[in-house]
């Protein structure tokens, strides 16, 4: 079962005067627990298309389907409701809030969903037990290494149960121990049963996935679901 | 799929913190405005209070005032008295008034007590008089109406002419000499007493002239002391403050019947005159809170433009929530409420400030000042509404960020 449908997605960019084509027609398909790479070199327009599937942004044509629902119709006020609860974000910069401790970063998505103060905390205790970081809840992110940054800031994008995981050269900024630790990481939720979809340049990394689809000038250029 | 306001506070109160010295001199021109308008708004009920002071203890806010206008030329005919025919029309005319009180004053009169003179003003009145000033004797008795009858030779000293001119012994029962009459000590008045409450150059007892009066019956007074004099003053008591507005004008316009059209008395009612003395306070207290309200104003600024900065610092923050799925008015709300939270603080901050330098200004003013509660319900939200009115600008800024360029943003 396709959780991600794309049907001609343009996107097109204003730079300055010059309008700037970063999608030119994108269909893809992403099964229901499949764990896709997208690779392609910078400019390709892989972020891009990252942004338009984690409804940051919308296309300017074409259609979108995210778990049925045809999201690229859907108002921008109405995506953040779409990004709480179905999508979980993990990007290349960790992204964690300076001034909250570990505990409330990843009680961020719980608390914009409406729980409760204390369901919250249980709920993120739970998740940050299941990264390993159960003894660092009262720590802010800059007393935390890098790896156990992005640990927290994936423990933040699956807090909410989502739809599908979205990460963003989730180990650029790690040294190779502690991004293998983070695909190894990856690689369990893939086999619990989640959606993966990961933004990378590094083929290494990559080769993790089931599937790599790569981009180029915005189109696809090998590794769609042939159907 | 909203969050809560306490949760908005939260989030603010911790933004606070995390700034604590941005967030204080951000705060700055809100303290001094604040301060501003809570020391205006003590001078002004102190004010008032004063004014209300003096007025009861001159026999309250019902009493009217009849006396020479001194802007009427007497070179066009007419005097300022009134002959006791004249008076009785008057009294007639007016049977809603409480108490009238007539009198002649005899401005210099020699008081005389085995050998002593006590030089004073003896006025000649009637019983009504302890109504109209709501002043009476503490000793002995004030005269009668058989008294009126009979032109009796009695009468009533204030506490200062009865303390100098008998020295401590009891002045009841005794008989003084007044210019050529002899008359007989019947009730020394009770003291009377006000203060401006600030002290300094206006200090001492403003109705220390009353103290120094003596009174003896209206029909002594004209058919005795001062024969042949008319009624130059007249007192009236109204039943309510605001009976004696209308009455004011009534007698204004009975008068003015009675000395066939001319203007040759005023008539002043205490409500009147506490009315205006409140609308002059008003326009000296609107300068002051215009000041304030200027404070404020630039403080205000200044706290949109550090806003206005600190979004731009957090552009990254903001692009976080929205990728968790914080919606538009979520931020909206978050950066409105820190900014209300930072002017309220400010607000707290200048009303403790104020209420801490309301005994410098005081002393410094020679005025009484008033700290009321209901200051510290105005002050805070004055200060909650320019957090209200400057904050909207950098939250509408704040919640229109895209996602995509948030997140890009170093």
């Amino acid at each position: 079962m396709e959780i991600i449908r794309t049907n001609g997605l343009i996107k097109d960019y204003l730079l300055g005067k010059v309008k700037v084509r970063a999608l030119a027609g994108i269909d893809i398909g992403v099964d229901k627990g499949e764990f896709v790479a997208i690779m392609g070199p910078s400019g390709s327009g892989k972020s891009t298309l990252m942004h338009i599937i984690g409804c940051l942004d919308s296309p300017s044509m074409g259609e979108y389907y995210l778990d049925g629902d045809l999201v690229s119709k859907l108002p921008k006020r109405a995506l953040s409701g779409i990004r709480n609860r179905k999508i979980g974000f993990v990007f290349q910069s960790f992204n964690l809030l300076p001034h909250l401790n570990i505990l409330k970063n990843v009680e961020l998505p719980l608390m914009y969903s409406g729980l409760g103060a204390a369901a919250r905390k249980s709920q993120a205790m739970k998740i940050l037990d299941s990264v390993g970081l159960s003894d660092r809840l009262k720590h802010r992110p800059n007393e935390l290494s890098g790896g156990q940054r992005q640990r927290v800031a994936i423990a933040r994008a699956i807090v909410n149960s989502p739809s599908i995981l979205l990460a963003d050269e989730p180990t650029g900024n790690l040294d190779s121990q502690a991004g293998g630790d983070i695909l190894e990481i990856f690689s369990d939720l893939h086999k619990a049963g989640n959606t993966v979809i990961m933004v990378t340049h590094d083929s290494q990394v990559a080769d993790r996935a089931d599937r790599i689809i790569k981009i180029q000038d915005g189109m696809i250029a090998d590794g769609n679901l042939s159907d | 799929m909203a969050i809560s306001l306490t949760e908005s506070l939260q989030i603010g109160i911790s933004d606070i913190l995390m700034r604590k010295v941005r967030s204080l001199v951000t705060v700055l021109g809100i303290v001094l405005g604040v301060m501003c308008i809570m020391v205006v708004l003590a001078i002004i009920s102190g004010m008032n209070e004063s004014t209300m002071e003096w007025m009861t203890q001159r026999g309250g806010l019902n009493k009217i005032e009849i006396q020479q206008n001194w802007n009427y030329d007497f070179r066009q005919g007419g005097t300022a008295t009134l002959s006791l025919s004249e008076l009785n029309i008057l009294r007639g005319q007016i049977p809603e008034a409480k108490a009238i009180n007539p009198s002649v004053s005899l401005y210099s009169a020699a008081l005389q007590y085995r050998g002593f003179t006590y030089s004073g003003e003896v006025i000649g009145a009637l019983p009504d008089m302890q109504i109209v000033e709501d002043w009476r004797p503490t000793r002995g008795r004030f005269f009668g109406e058989i008294d009126l009858r009979e032109n009796s030779n009695v009468i009533v000293l204030g506490s200062s002419v009865a303390r100098d001119l008998f020295k401590g012994q009891d002045p009841i029962g005794r008989k003084i000499q007044v210019n050529d009459h002899i008359m007989e000590v019947i009730g020394i008045m009770d003291t009377k007493f006000w203060e401006n409450p600030g002290g300094g150059a206006w200090g001492g007892n403003h109705l220390e002239y009353m103290n120094r009066q003596a009174f003896i019956p209206l029909s002594t007074m004209m058919n005795k002391l001062s024969a042949g004099s008319e009624i130059s003053s007249i007192q009236i008591t109204a039943a309510s403050p605001e009976e004696a507005l209308s009455l004011q004008q009534k007698v204004n316009m009975l008068l003015l019947r009675i000395k066939n059209g001319r203007a040759v008395f005023r008539v002043d009612s205490a409500q009147q005159m506490m009315m205006q003395m409140e609308q002059n306070s008003q326009i000296f207290s609107m300068i002051f809170i215009m000041i304030g309200m200027i404070s404020l104003t630039v403080g205000g600024i200044v706290i949109m433009n550090i806003m206005l900065a600190s979004i731009k610092e957090r552009t990254r923050e903001i692009g976080v929530r929205l990728a968790v799925g914080a919606r538009r008015v979520d931020i909206f709300v978050q950066f409105l409420v820190q900014t209300i939270l930072i002017t309220v603080l400010g607000g707290i901050f200048g009303i403790i400030l104020g209420f801490s330098i309301l005994d410098l200004v005081s002393g410094y003013l020679e005025m009484k000042l008033l700290a009321e509660p209901k200051m510290i319900v105005i002050s805070l939200l004055i200060s909650a509404g320019v957090g209200l009115v400057f904050g909207i600008v950098p939250a509408v800024k704040a919640s229109k960020l895209d996602p995509v360029v948030a997140l890009r943003e170093d």
